[in-house]
């Protein structure tokens, strides 16, 4: 056995995995922007006094939550269609599971942050002739949000990782680019090695920028 | 102003009103005393119905707080409140504090908003600190902003809930100015209050919550000189031994 490593196969790698790269970042970003639609929606209906519409939060985050993701993508990808005859593409597939998927996790981080509001805040709120719905707006809301900020960014980094297990049903994200450079090299050293490092750059990227909205956020608007 | 019959309050199986009859005239000052739990607090809070009642009805400004026609954002733009502990808002500079109701329940234009906003922090000694965010404020300071605060929606009366009780004792004088200048303009008060020099001084009337009930009620000057109920002359004994 003689194995020698090649920084040139890095080299010639890392190119070739940018078609990857770019599927990886639309699905990460666009999964999480409905993502974080469904979970404030989801989380703040967590907190609704309606028994019903709180018990449907609890039924959506539960279910998304207990079961693993992957099962998720092939249910959706490979079950919903049997039964709809409906068909979905599998870039649109990964999208809609990793938004369904961050969702449930985002509804827990928003319903935690909104309930660490203190009820004061609330009260004065309402106190002052503002609706309920206005004091969440104008009141709840932005301080709740600085405290979503570093479990929204976990959040962001797990869903960025989750995309690679669409690999199963076909998206030509990253990890799938690496696979496919390996069938024709069969470097898996480096070309795995150059996929995690991919990985950890966009990981950091996310870190990095969310410390920043955080130290902005602090900046500008007290504590 | 304010007519409260036969209010009733539970929390759960404990009963803490139990059957309080108030009535407060315009430009009345009225500071309510009492030991804690007595039930004054939550008095204070059914008025503006941060708290909701069990039975009994209360009218403010002649709307019945229970009616479903009457709307009950309006009834707290009316009835001013100030908290223990200023409930003011971290986010928001403290003029931002002060013109948000009117910008968004008023409808007043930012122009108008800042400029009784201002107005407003002149008159509670804070001219300065328009623009500082909440937390660079001492206590006594939140609380004077919190008055602005609630005067910034016009309100007809303010409810006061132990306004100085959560500050430092060096800064409970700069509140009790406040509010004092505010009873000398004629705004209608409900004060709870464990200030008995302010009470003394500034109340129309005092009233002795205990135990739920209104033990006793009168101008100041005989309560406190002529305590009738045991109760009250006990309580008296005790706050005036620590203050």
């Amino acid at each position: 056995m003689s194995f020698q490593f090649e920084t040139k196969v890095m080299g010639e790698t890392l190119p070739l995995l940018m078609s990857g790269v770019k599927l990886t970042v639309i699905i990460t970003l666009s999964g999480l922007l409905i993502g974080f639609v469904l979970g404030a929606g989801f989380g703040l209906l967590k907190l609704s006094p309606r028994l019903w519409l709180k018990r449907l939060a609890g039924i959506y985050v539960e279910t998304v939550r207990g079961t693993p993701l992957i099962v998720q993508v092939m249910f959706l990808y490979f079950g919903l269609p049997m039964a709809t005859g409906l068909r979905i593409p599998p870039l649109a597939a990964g999208i809609i599971a990793i938004a369904i998927n961050s969702g449930a996790y985002i509804a827990e981080i928003v319903r935690g942050a909104v309930q660490s509001i203190d009820r004061g805040q609330m009260e004065a709120g309402r106190s002052i002739g503002l609706t309920k719905g206005q004091t969440m707006l104008y009141v709840i809301w932005p301080q709740a949000f600085k405290r979503m900020i570093p479990p929204l960014g976990n959040q962001f980094i797990i869903s960025l990782k989750d995309t690679s297990l669409l690999t199963v049903i076909g998206v030509a994200e990253l990890t799938r680019g690496g696979q496919e450079i390996i069938a024709v090299n069969f470097r898996a050293f480096e070309v795995w090695l150059t996929v995690g490092l991919t990985y950890l750059v966009m990981t950091m990227s996310i870190a990095w920028a969310l410390k920043h909205v955080e130290e902005r956020l602090s900046g500008a608007a007290g504590r | 102003m304010i007519h409260i019959k036969n209010l009733h309050k539970s929390f759960g199986d404990l009963e803490v009103v139990k059957g309080v009859d108030l009535h407060v005239r315009e430009r009345e000052v009225v500071c309510i005393i009492g030991p804690s739990g007595s039930g004054k607090s939550t008095v204070l809070r059914c008025i503006n119905r941060l708290e909701e009642i069990t039975s009994g009805s209360i009218v403010v400004d002649n709307h019945d707080l229970y009616d479903p026609t009457t709307d009950i954002n309006d009834i707290r733009t009316e009835a001013g409140m100030v908290f223990q502990q200023f409930n003011l808002f971290p986010h928001l500079s403290v003029l931002d504090n002060i013109c948000l109701g009117p910008l968004k329940v008023r409808k007043l234009t930012r122009k108008e908003a800042e400029l009784l906003g201002r107005q407003l922090l002149a008159k509670v000694g804070l001219a300065e600190k328009a623009d500082v965010y909440p937390d660079q404020l001492s206590g006594g300071q939140k609380q004077r902003v919190a008055i602005a605060r609630a005067l910034a929606l016009q309100p007809k009366v303010i409810l006061f809930d132990e306004p100085t009780s959560a500050l430092d004792p060096e800064l409970v004088g700069e509140v009790l100015e406040v509010m004092k200048k505010l009873a000398q303009e004629g705004m209608t008060m409900v004060v709870v209050t464990h200030e008995m020099g302010f009470a003394q001084e500034v109340a129309d009337r005092v009233i002795f919550f205990d135990q739920g009930v209104i033990k006793e009620e009168g101008v100041p000057r005989e309560l406190f000189a002529n305590p009738k109920e045991p109760r009250l002359r006990d309580f008296l004994g005790k706050v005036i031994a620590h203050g």
